[in-house]
């Protein structure tokens, strides 16, 4: 049996958890550089507001309900995600971690899940404080389908028998069911089925799904009638390329700032690459216009090199980038996102040396650890390449960012 | 800042192996006794005098661990009427109130006390003042 474990609202949960005021109040949470709105409380949703509607659209909306907004606080988000994983992976004998808010949990050799399963739910949100909901189901789709069920059904819901399951999918819209995207809705409609439950879903033959929707589809089907098919810890261990891209607060129209920007990127990419234990084989460097404004000419260049070396030196790394971003720019632009990837993945042990390098990065990889040390005591950014610029005028707007009450001394809460 | 730097400068040992090597059991660290449970941990500071005769004082930080359900007599952290208050909580018949040095805050009919977490101890930083400089300015002071 599968649990699938999902915070209800997260980001809006964990910015309400810090300010008990708002509870009852429509909260909403933009997407980095003040967007989108990316999480809704409950009562924000009953304002009409929707998934991804961009800040400037729904101005109104927020000033006629009075909805509380956040920029997104990734910082503290990520903390409260680590209390939640913590505290679940405590009552599952295996957790994975699926997002930053979900986590499948195996109950091999649990007994009573009607009694067991409401208990995790009240211990994690006792102790972190954050709501969640957890769906049981004999396969990780239906798992999924659980846990919607369990959104509205008092936080949780099991699916352990077949009687249970039947019931469950027959009252199950498909555009709710985990791996149903957009397209293979579109193809199910036009195909004039009359299809609108999982129920009626499941009931096609395996080589209709095996035919219509790849593999993929076959393995739904199987998972929908019980089988466990759905793999996610092979996808998760394969890291195939990591990336950091932001967009910009406003325009970027010089080279320097450009090159002040990719360097934070490409040093926090380093960083990331080395908290897993990997070296990139090759970089790429892109950037964007805003393809929005019809006005402005419309530039999109990007780059891949290979380095002499796998690397995960904040100095390689960023010595690249930069050369990268500065011949990619062009006079005239103006940029409003640029990003480095990272790409061909090894591990740090399996490192090749090349014929033509003398193998000088123990030097480096001395400092990078060095970096890594002092950042992690005295907070990221604390020592860091001098090219990274220091009013970094091109950093994200985040109007409405909250505090770092988890995790910086001067931003915990005062208690009168 | 309670945070552990878990790598030592390296050590060449250019004479002989220390016997104690043999026993190492890893430094005392202050955390293990004030945090029970790292991931249901949080930190609040104290802003008034209100709990001076319970020992906390103003600019102390609160340990709070949140697993916990407050008895009669807990010192918790508690939000109402649109504030965090750190008091002791009192549970006599079926209606809790919040109890400071000079007051007592109840709730009124419709009202929730939001218990945020239990307060299981404090810190506080011990010296006078012109002693406080350097690296010593860190030591349990925001």
């Amino acid at each position: 049996m599968f649990a699938l474990c999902d915070c209800n609202n997260f980001y809006a949960s964990a910015e309400r958890l810090f300010r008990p005021e708002l509870c009852g109040v429509p909260v909403v949470v933009l997407s980095n550089n003040d967007g989108c709105v990316i999480a809704r409380s409950e009562e924000a949703k009953l304002c009409g507001i929707k998934m991804g509607d961009p800040e400037f659209l729904v101005r109104d909306q927020i000033k006629k309900y009075d909805i509380k907004v956040f920029s997104s606080n990734y910082v503290l988000y990520g903390d409260m995600s680590e209390r939640v994983m913590e505290n679940l992976s405590r009552w599952f004998p295996r957790l994975d971690v699926y997002s930053i808010d979900e986590a499948f949990g195996r109950l091999d050799g649990v007994q009573d899940l009607h009694n067991y399963i409401p208990k995790v739910r009240a211990s994690v949100v006792q102790n972190t404080g954050i709501p969640v909901s957890i769906g049981v189901g004999p396969t990780k789709t239906l798992a999924k389908l659980a846990n919607k069920i369990a959104k509205k059904n008092g936080g949780t819901y099991i699916l352990d028998t077949p009687d249970s399951i039947t019931k469950a999918v027959n009252s199950f819209p498909i555009d709710d069911l985990w791996g149903i995207g957009r397209q293979y809705l579109k193809k199910i409609n036009d195909l004039k089925l009359d299809i609108k439950t999982v129920g009626q879903l499941r009931e096609l033959p395996e080589m209709w799904f095996k035919k219509n929707m790849t593999v993929q589809g076959q393995r739904m089907w199987n998972e929908l009638w019980g089988r466990p098919a759905i793999n996610i810890e092979d996808q998760l261990d394969s890291k195939k390329a990591i990336t950091v891209s932001r967009s910009f607060r406003n325009y970027i129209t010089e080279p320097d700032m450009l090159s002040e920007a990719v360097t934070t990127y490409a040093s926090r990419l380093a960083e990331k690459l080395r908290r897993e234990g990997l070296r990139c084989t090759y970089l790429q460097v892109f950037m964007y216009t805003n393809e929005h404004r019809e006005d402005h000419p419309q530039h999109f260049p990007t780059q891949t090199v290979k380095m002499a070396m796998a690397t995960n030196t904040t100095h390689d790394l960023v010595k690249t980038a930069t050369v990268i971003a500065r011949k990619l720019f062009k006079q005239g632009m103006k940029y409003r996102k640029a990003g480095v990837i990272a790409k061909v993945l090894m591990p740090e042990s399996e490192l090749q040396l090349n014929m033509f390098n003398h193998h000088d990065e123990g030097k480096l990889d001395k400092i990078s650890a060095v970096l890594d040390h002092v950042n992690l005591a005295y907070g990221r950014g604390t020592v860091r390449m001098a090219s990274e610029g220091y009013k970094k005028a091109w950093r994200l707007k985040h109007e409405w960012l909250s505090k770092g009450y988890t995790t910086r001394w001067h931003d915990i809460i005062k208690a009168k | 800042m309670i945070r552990v730097l878990q790598q030592r400068a390296e050590q060449k040992i250019m004479g002989f192996q220390s016997p104690a090597n043999d026993y190492l059991e890893g430094r005392l660290n202050i955390a293990d006794i004030l945090v029970i449970d790292p991931h249901c941990t949080y930190y609040f500071q104290m802003d008034s005098a209100a709990m001076k005769n319970y020992g906390i004082r103003s600019g102390d930080i609160l340990v709070i661990d949140k697993s916990l359900t407050p008895i009669d007599g807990t010192i918790v952290v508690a939000f109402i009427h649109g504030c965090y208050y750190c008091r002791v909580y009192e549970l006599q018949g079926n209606k809790p109130a919040l109890v400071g040095e000079e007051d007592r805050i109840e709730t009124t009919d419709g009202e929730v006390l939001q218990i945020w977490g239990v307060v299981t101890s404090i810190c506080r930083n011990m010296l006078p003042a012109p002693l406080r400089k350097g690296k010593y300015k860190r030591v349990c002071t925001l």
